[in-house]
């Protein structure tokens, strides 16, 4: 997928100002807040809302003149409800697979083999209308994958699941992306989410590319060491013995932050002999890796022109674990 | 793949879980998946691959339909009639209301549903251009609307035939209720699908439908009643009948066949211009179909 210079001006928003970006194989995840410009960008690169200017491909076709050829290798998963609720979720696959193209026996072929990859079972055979949010969203991915595409647009996939839903659901984004050889392109306003299942990270901001790179670029080793003690009092009376051996070392959270760089021995032989020292239980030891939202932190936001740039560029939250969200973008 | 009977030493067949297969086989092009969406949305008309209880409505309709060809087929095979007592085109003006409910309830199992519902975004993210999907759930109306029509007459036709009436009078007749019966699907496809596509509430779909279908005529009716009385002036009901696809239908039936109809149209250029409405109706409602999906794809 490539797009160059793309613009799409709606008048009132602009809702992409002159994206220029390349994305690969593999899973791709895009994140912005809403209003971003990721849903428009979606849109175009399905060869439905026309870009006001620059010029957008996909898998070798341009948007603008091989509409048709895109979608039969491109599967879609929107972001809002799309499901009629009086058809079974198999006959609804079937027949989103012949609207790709496929006969009809091979149709059911693949109806069947995407349900099961998707992990719906007997269930399939209900109409969709009684179906828990999760298994609609089973059903939406089934129907995105069901012939066979050569890249699925997975907008806001995780959207509305409970903790072990969206686990769910992640796992087989990432299936599809390692597993399947399936390009994924995956919007999220969650952070830590896209962390987990994509191999590159694009953020956009107000229709703008932040950053785009890999995943483990944006993730870089701090150099520094998260380390884990049991016992009484252990934080602390590990941190002073760490600093008389010469390793700063400081407290967060449950653990303890020490930086790697320093000293002269191994900091992990100092860790792991004070401890032993001291009679605190040693219970991990680990890199500390960046997070998502610490490039967000990092990202000074450019001064915007006279224009609105799309709605609340503001929020980003931040999802781990299900529980907690936070604003991490500096006003 | 090896013998089966080789899959494990002592003989027996193992289930082996492949993985993801991709897909290698054939793709057809945009007119086999605008076929295949007309024959989904035909069966869906008649409720078919929908739950049971979408299967009600239209059957019962197309059962109350059918039955009074089929009450005329009993009392010309025990009564030894000489003639139909009704005639080929007559009977769709009789059941209009049955008509009316089964195209006003059932355009919008066709145009509401997926606009409701957010399918929409799926079809239109598919090979198919916004347009042919318009025109390929309107092509299923349409179908759905013409056996609606269609069977009571193809009943009272083998009636005929097997009650040994006259063939070629009666293959004309038939033939003449069949073109009327095709210019009135056309319309009532058109103007159903046009509200229902506006409409994403079924209920209101149908109730606008209805009332339109129902209003439109009644005042034609009224209007043709009193220019058609001794004194009154026949060409002003004559331009009224212009005005609703029944009235239209029924004036194109006086015209066209023995069946009577309050101030039917006198004249050739009239009967054209009846033809002419009824054609340009369905034209503008299958322009606004397009219309209408085309401004969905890009917003």
């Amino acid at each position: 997928m490539r797009v160059e210079h793309l613009t799409k001006d709606y008048g009132a928003v602009l809702a992409l100002d002159a994206l220029t970006l390349e994305v690969g194989e593999g899973t791709t995840g895009l994140v912005g807040a809403n209003g971003a410009g990721k849903s428009t960008l979606l849109k175009i690169l399905l060869g439905l809302v026309p870009a006001t200017g620059g010029r957008a491909e996909v898998l070798g076709h341009d948007v603008l003149t091989e509409g048709p050829e895109v979608r039969a290798k491109v599967g879609y998963l929107p972001e809002h409800d799309c499901l009629p609720p009086d058809v079974s979720a198999s006959d609804f696959v079937v027949h989103m697979a012949m609207m790709s193209g496929l006969p009809r026996v091979a149709a059911r072929e693949r109806a069947a083999e995407v349900l099961r990859h998707v992990g719906l079972a007997e269930e399939r055979y209900r109409p969709m209308g009684g179906y828990s949010t999760g298994m609609k969203q089973k059903a939406k991915l089934a129907q995105a994958l069901a012939h066979d595409p050569r890249l699925v647009l997975l907008d806001e996939p995780t959207n509305g699941l409970d903790p072990a839903a969206r686990d769910e659901m992640l796992g087989l984004v990432r299936r599809i992306g390692h597993d399947f050889g399936i390009a994924v392109i995956v919007t999220s306003h969650l952070l830590g989410e896209l962390e987990r299942v994509s191999d590159h990270v694009v953020v956009l901001d107000g229709g703008r590319l932040l950053r785009a790179s890999r995943t483990d670029e944006f993730l870089d080793a701090t150099g520094a060491l998260l380390v884990e003690v049991l016992g009484d009092d252990a934080q602390a009376r590990m941190a002073s013995a760490l600093a008389t051996a010469g390793v700063p070392a400081t407290v967060r959270g449950s653990m303890l932050s020490v930086d790697a760089a320093s000293g002269t021995r191994d900091v992990r032989d100092v860790i792991r002999d004070t401890a032993s020292d001291l009679g605190l239980g040693l219970v991990r030891i680990q890199a500390d890796h960046r997070h998502l939202e610490d490039v967000f932190a990092d990202a000074e936001p450019e001064p915007t022109s006279g224009r609105p740039a799309g709605r609340g560029a503001e929020h980003v939250g931040r999802h781990r674990g299900a529980e907690e969200v936070s604003d991490v973008r500096p006003e | 793949m090896s013998d089966p009977s080789e899959a494990t030493p002592q003989g027996r067949s193992v289930i082996h879980d492949l993985g993801y297969r991709p897909y290698t086989g054939q793709r057809l092009g945009a007119g086999a998946i605008a076929r295949s969406l007309v024959v989904t949305g035909f069966r869906n008309a008649f409720g078919l691959g929908r739950s049971g209880r979408s299967k009600v409505l239209p059957f019962v309709l197309l059962g109350l339909n059918l039955l009074p060809a089929l009450i005329v087929g009993g009392v010309m095979a025990f009564g030894g009639l000489d003639r139909l007592p009704i005639g080929y085109a007559e009977y769709a003006s009789t059941t209009q209301v049955l008509l009316g409910v089964f195209v006003a309830s059932q355009a919008p199992v066709l145009f509401s549903r997926d606009l409701r519902h957010g399918t929409i975004a799926l079809y239109l993210a598919r090979p198919l251009r916004s347009g042919a999907y318009a025109l390929a759930r309107w092509a299923s109306l349409l179908a759905a609307t013409l056996v609606f029509l269609v069977l009571p007459i193809v009943i009272l036709y083998a009636v005929a035939l097997l009650t040994e009436l006259d063939v070629s009078d009666q293959t004309r007749e038939a033939g003449i209720a069949l073109g009327l019966a095709v210019l009135l699907a056309l319309s009532l496809a058109g103007v159903s699908g046009v509200i229902a596509s506006w409409s994403t509430r079924r209920g209101f779909a149908v109730v606008a439908t209805i009332a339109l279908l129902v209003v439109a005529n009644g005042i034609v009716t009224v209007v043709q009643g009193i220019s058609g009385e001794e004194g009154g002036r026949p060409v002003v009901g004559e331009v009224a009948g212009l005005f609703s696809p029944y009235s239209l239908y029924r004036g194109l039936m006086a015209a066209w066949t023995d069946a009577d109809a309050p101030t039917p149209p006198s004249t050739t250029g009239m009967e054209l211009a009846y033809v002419g409405v009824l054609v340009a109706l369905s034209a503008l409602c299958v322009g606004l179909l397009v219309a209408r999906y085309r401004r969905e794809a890009t917003s």
